[in-house]
């Protein structure tokens, strides 16, 4: 847990202000899906050092909206900490690797790259039944008209 | 002397009270332009003001400047005050007392048509208007808005208080369905009774916090996260209960008058009540955000340092040092072997519940000190009541490692199999600890309970904050468990009490014996309970023998008679007299 405190760049004492308030969790956007989640309850169980914190909705979802850090009576950066942990329990996915290769690479997203390095991933998870909609992307960088108008 | 009391508020009058008493010339300004500042801006509470302002307002020596700032500042060299103030021209001071008072913070970013300020709320609950709006049928109510925050770190003190009583006159109006949303509950004394009356008539606390608000023509929608799940409710109105701020113009006044503020914005206390010593004085909220009981009873102290000075004081002290009375603390040790403690800050009954504020502070304070010796440290909370600058040092120890975990309503703490859990609702969390400190365990060692309820009723208490009787000033704990930093400013005070009542004059009534019948009809009239039917002896002749019988008579205590002379108007047949009546 240590570590994952190392890697936000965050020391304990930035989060260990958290009052138990659960602003944050009426604020998330995730909570709009009533996915039920709660930053609160994961910087508790940082805390607490609990090993349950994979299975957390925030985890496996967080959008790094920043609502609740805007509404944090402390302004608690929870979408730091939860990018953290993923990072160290190297939870993040082959399509999510490729995605920030492509942009450290390019710049910005560049699919092939992406298809490359994450096709496995994408046709084991089903993605695949999108491709219509991609493929509408990918034509993009061939060559095309501009329309004129 | 001449002094000068920058503000009118309940604070500044105090201190003019005590001022005038000893025979000073006191000037007022205010920058508004109605004396009673956030005090007389509550409803409920304007009345009282007028009141206590009343008894002073006619004095020659007071002198009330308003709605004008102060401009300039000169300081000469026997140290006199020329301040000139705009348009009113230059007035001379030889000491001067800050009595800023405090700002409410404003939620633009939250409220609207649905969702009020407690000040919004307050004046529609106003007694004077006859009927609650009819669309007041469910309310909600959230608390610490605009204070415990990293912008404002203290925490206000006195919003848990106006709230529930904000539900006090709401229901004495009318009955909707009301639900507070809290982080803590920082209630104090008898405050608790009211909280429990609440609950029973069914108003819902919830121990969760929500700024997700859905606006528009009928109500607001609030979302809130309990028991592990997110919830959605809709709600008539909501009433953001807003924090106490420092004053924005202590800034200005602290460059004019040359002292200095501390990094929240309020005065720097350089010995209990005073800015700078000898010559500037504070009181109220110029200090820290505090009520209207704390407000006067600062106010007084500031008023009797200005007019003593220190050294006065202490020989004041000397001389009546036999009637301020103060409850020893008992001692609470915990040995420091183990390597891991957990500190429970619960209480199942309201009677228990009025040491909230006591427990928390001592157990923070332990805490702080295990911390050091690098134990590992848990609080567990049910309520935790650590007031204004109490607030900084939960937040310090936090920063330092001690994990605080909040219990939600309806969890409780047991004891399985030598681990301690937290059960009850949704979630189960257990810990390993070697040591484990209940909030009982602290407060039974004061053998008798009994001396909390000496609190009076609560108006009482307000207007004379640590007066008990003529012969006894409370400070110190029995007033009520404080910070360290209180203890100089309740002496202080108290002793401005007991000059103020000194000096006092007062009739005490004069019963007949002889013709007394005893019935007992002054007893009850008196609201001072200052009357008791004890029995005389007396030689009776019964057919020319003597026989010794014992007689009715009403016997007034001279402590606790206020001099109201209803005992002599009820009395049926004209035995008490008021001597000055005649």
């Amino acid at each position: 847990m240590e570590k994952i405190i190392a890697y936000t760049g965050y020391k304990k004492k930035d989060f260990s202000a958290c009052l138990g308030c659960k602003i944050c969790a009426s604020v998330c956007t995730l909570n709009d899906f009533s996915m039920h989640a709660n930053p609160q309850g994961l910087l508790l169980k940082i805390l607490l050092g609990d090993n349950t914190i994979t299975d957390d909705p925030l985890i496996k979802n967080c959008v790094s909206c920043y609502r609740c850090t805007d509404a944090c009576p402390w302004q608690i950066r929870v979408p730091e900490v939860v990018r953290a942990i993923r990072e160290t329990l190297e939870l993040s996915s082959p399509f999510e690797k490729a995605f920030k290769g492509s942009i450290s690479i390019w710049g910005r997203v560049y699919e092939p790259y992406i298809f490359m390095n994450a096709i496995g991933f994408l046709i084991k998870n089903g993605y695949l039944k999108h491709l219509m909609k991609w493929t509408e992307y990918i034509s993009f960088h061939l060559p095309h008209k501009i329309k004129r108008i | 002397m001449n002094v000068l009391i920058i503000g009118g508020g309940i604070s500044g009058i105090s201190a003019a009270k005590v001022l005038l008493k000893e025979g000073h010339r006191v000037t007022i300004v205010e920058s508004t332009e109605d004396l009673g500042g956030l005090m007389a801006k509550i409803a409920n509470c304007r009345v009282g003001f007028k009141t206590f302002f009343d008894e002073i307002h006619d004095r020659r020596n007071l002198t009330i400047i308003k709605g004008k700032n102060i401009e300039h500042v000169e300081k000469n060299n026997d140290g006199i005050y020329k301040v000139r103030i705009e348009k009113e021209g230059e007035i001379e001071a030889e000491k001067v007392i800050i009595a800023t008072g405090l700002m409410p913070y404003d939620p633009v970013e939250i409220k609207g048509k649905r969702i009020l300020t407690s000040l919004e709320y307050d004046s529609i609950i106003d007694q004077k208007k006859e009927k609650m709006p009819e669309d007041f049928n469910k309310i909600a109510f959230i608390l610490c808005v605009g204070s415990r925050s990293k912008e404002y770190p203290l925490c206000s003190s006195v919003c848990c208080s106006y709230t529930i009583r904000e539900i006090k006159w709401t229901l004495m109006r009318s009955n909707p369905e009301i639900t507070v949303f809290y982080n803590d509950l920082r209630l104090f004394g008898q405050e608790f009774f009211l909280e429990r009356m609440f609950r029973e008539r069914g108003v819902r606390f919830i121990r969760t916090n929500t700024r997700y608000f859905e606006e528009d023509e009928n109500g607001v929608t609030i979302r809130f996260y309990i028991d592990g799940e997110i919830k959605e409710e809709r709600f008539n109105y909501a009433v953001l209960a807003i924090g106490l701020r420092p004053n924005q113009s202590l800034i200005n006044l602290s460059r004019l008058f040359g002292f200095s503020l501390n990094n929240h914005g309020f005065v720097y206390e350089t010995a209990p009540l005073t800015a700078v010593d000898g010559k500037i004085y504070i009181c109220g909220g110029a200090i820290e955000p505090m009520n209207i009981k704390d407000s006067i009873l600062t106010g007084f102290g500031a008023g009797l340092l200005a007019s003593m000075g220190k050294d006065k004081i202490n020989d004041f002290l000397k001389h009546h040092e036999r009637y301020l009375y103060k409850e020893r603390e008992p001692e609470f040790i915990i040995d420091k072997d183990a390597s891991s403690y957990l500190f429970y800050i619960g209480a199942d009954d309201t009677f228990s519940s009025m040491f909230y504020e006591y427990a928390s502070s001592r157990f923070v304070k332990i805490a702080k000190e295990l911390i050091g010796l690098g134990k590992k440290v848990y609080v567990i909370t049910k309520n935790l009541v650590v007031p204004s600058y109490g607030e900084i040092e939960y937040e310090l120890i936090k920063e330092e490692g001690v994990i605080f975990i909040n219990l939600e309503e309806g969890e409780y703490l047991e004891t399985k199999d030598g681990k301690v859990v937290i059960t009850g609702g949704k979630r189960e969390l257990s810990f390993n600890v070697d040591r484990m400190v209940f909030m009982e365990d602290l407060i039974s060692g004061h053998k008798t309970k009994e001396f909390l309820s000496f609190y009076r009723s609560e108006p009482q208490l307000r207007w004379s904050p640590t007066k008990w009787n003529r012969e006894r000033f409370h400070i110190g704990f029995i007033r009520h468990p404080r910070a360290e930093r209180w203890e100089g400013r309740e002496i202080i005070g108290a002793l401005a009490e007991i000059l103020l009542d000194k000096e006092e004059e007062r009739v005490i009534p004069e019963v007949n014996e002889e013709r007394c019948s005893g019935c007992g009809s002054c007893k009850n009239a008196c609201p001072h309970n200052a009357i008791e039917i004890t029995q005389v002896p007396k030689d009776v002749a019964i057919f020319g023998l003597l026989s010794n019988t014992l007689n009715p008579v009403a016997k007034i205590n001279s402590d606790l008679c206020m001099g109201c002379g209803l005992c002599a108007s009820t009395c049926p047949s004209d035995v008490i007299n008021l001597p000055t009546a005649q």
